[in-house]
């Protein structure tokens, strides 16, 4: 059975420490200036004493219906055997196409390889290696999963399956992979 | 503000700039004055003269195209790789299909130019070019029909192009295609009075010259119904797309439109309609309504261009 590789975030457990952020500018050889990946704390919401923030992971969406692929008119974005939304840089051309065509604004030009950018699960370092990609192990507080969602074994299937999960921007018809756990007000019961 | 989570200058939605903008207005342009060119040779009564108006189509279609697709590399990350989209097609992609209609519409518009202006070219030094002109006379009729055809998809496909983009409300939308290839038209007229005015001597008392001011009024009327129904399908859809209106009243984008589009692009073309007869149809009054179309169909392009990506639902 194809693989269908998501990951959960769990915006209960994120602190917002960035963590992940840098973990993935050090594995993917990020350059300064630009991010695969960042968790932006948002609010507070609510009125005190009832405050709550939110952490908001902001990276490469690794839609099943990916407008980036759809636009790229090279083919330089395209999706691998593994069903994930990849780019091929000596076929990019830079004409950013898939940058303003991404809902969620998460590509970027490399500033070193001159080629559009984003976050792929670490597909050519780690994954490749049979690790987790890079922000999911360094995570101090275990926020995100990342697995097989057609596993049915997996510990993501077992988490969409009980927990209540939502996806951004479901109305445009991506189908992101990533699943987010929405902040329970008042405290961690996890 | 300073935050943790690092840069956010890459999370801008305005993506693509004016270069694109100018691209979109050189494309509509050039299909315009071709449409236009060639549109009026085959409702013409004498078919066989090459009258200044398809002359200046034959300019300005090849020699706008061109510098759009300049303004298009250049604007690439990555310029010297443009070839690449020359050999590689990915059809989904709407810009992969305007290439493909680009690469035949470009040496198209050249070999047609090179028949239309055989016995000009040697005026201009380019003598050396008429034989060519020349040896592609048999094939005028099969070449002038696929240009036509092309310059309606070239007209439309800057249209396609950014509607495809479903993230942004105010560009993904039915009627874009069809008010670019309006607006390319009402850019095509004004180009082809200014250059047959200008260069090939036209009197603004031409039989042509009088048609093709004529047209000015149809084509700007159907603009105008072009952006109702783009504006009243966006209220009408609600959420994101209705929020995206707020671009006809807030920021710099909102004056553009209004005094750009409406005011130098509608409202003097309309109002001058209403001058005595005798001033009206003046050389200098012809050139100055048709800049003012010109400059109009511009701020169009790049109202659109970024008032669309300023608003993401």
């Amino acid at each position: 059975m194809n693989k269908r590789y998501v990951m959960v975030h769990d915006e209960n457990k994120c602190i917002g420490c960035q963590a992940c952020n840098i973990a993935c500018r050090s594995e993917n050889n990020v350059p300064e200036g630009v991010t695969r990946l960042q968790v932006r704390v948002e609010g507070p919401f609510g009125e005190a004493p009832h405050l709550h923030y939110k952490y908001n992971r902001v990276s490469c969406q690794q839609c099943e219906n990916a407008p980036c692929v759809e636009v790229c008119p090279t083919g330089a974005a395209y999706i691998g055997d593994d069903g994930l939304v990849t780019i091929d840089d000596d076929k990019c051309i830079g004409c950013m196409y898939c940058i303003a065509a991404c809902p969620y604004k998460v590509r970027f030009i490399n500033p070193v390889t001159k080629a559009a950018d984003k976050c792929n699960f670490c597909k050519d370092t780690r994954l490749a290696r049979g690790e987790q990609p890079a922000c999911v192990t360094a995570c101090p507080t275990d926020a995100l999963y990342f697995g097989d969602a057609n596993d049915s074994e997996s510990e993501v299937t077992n988490l969409i399956n009980t927990k209540v999960t939502y996806q951004e921007k479901t109305h445009l018809g991506t189908k992101p992979r990533i699943y987010r756990i929405p902040t329970k007000r008042g405290g961690i019961e996890s | 503000m300073n935050n943790i989570w690092g840069d956010m200058a890459q999370y801008d939605p305005v993506t693509w700039n004016w270069v694109i903008a100018v691209y979109l207005f050189m494309a509509g342009l050039s299909a315009g004055s071709i449409l236009i060119g060639i549109g009026m040779r085959w409702y013409s009564k004498e078919g066989n003269k090459e009258s200044p108006i398809l002359k200046a189509s034959a300019i300005i279609g090849p020699v706008a195209i061109s510098l759009g697709l300049a303004c298009l590399v250049f604007d690439l990350t990555k310029p010297f790789h443009f070839w690449l989209i020359l050999v590689n097609y990915n059809f989904t992609s709407v810009m992969a299909i305007g290439v493909a209609a680009l690469l035949a519409y470009t040496p198209l518009g050249i070999a047609y130019a090179l028949i239309v202006l055989r016995d000009d070219l040697p005026k201009w030094k380019l003598g050396f070019l008429s034989p060519i002109g020349q040896l592609l006379l048999p094939f005028r009729q099969v070449i002038e029909v696929l240009l036509f055809i092309l310059a309606i998809g070239v007209g439309a496909y800057t249209g396609f192009l950014i509607s495809a983009m479903n993230a942004y409300p105010l560009l993904n939308t039915a009627i874009l295609p069809a008010l670019f290839l309006a607006s390319g038209l009402s850019a095509g007229a004004a180009g082809n009075l200014i250059v047959a005015l200008t260069c090939f001597n036209s009197s603004a008392g031409d039989d042509d010259v009088t048609k093709l001011h004529g047209l000015d009024l149809p084509v700007i009327v159907t603009e105008i119904m072009f952006l109702v129904m783009l504006f009243s399908s966006l209220y009408f859809t609600g959420g994101a797309a209705a929020e995206s209106l707020a671009s006809l009243s807030q920021d710099i984008w909102a004056s553009v439109f209004w005094y750009g589009v409406v005011g130098i692009g509608f409202a003097i073309p309309i109002l001058s309609m209403f001058l005595p007869s005798s001033t009206r149809h003046t050389k200098a009054m012809m050139i100055t309504v048709a800049c003012c179309s010109l400059t109009g169909v511009l701020a169009l392009r790049h109202f659109i261009i970024y008032a669309g990506q300023s608003y993401i639902s």
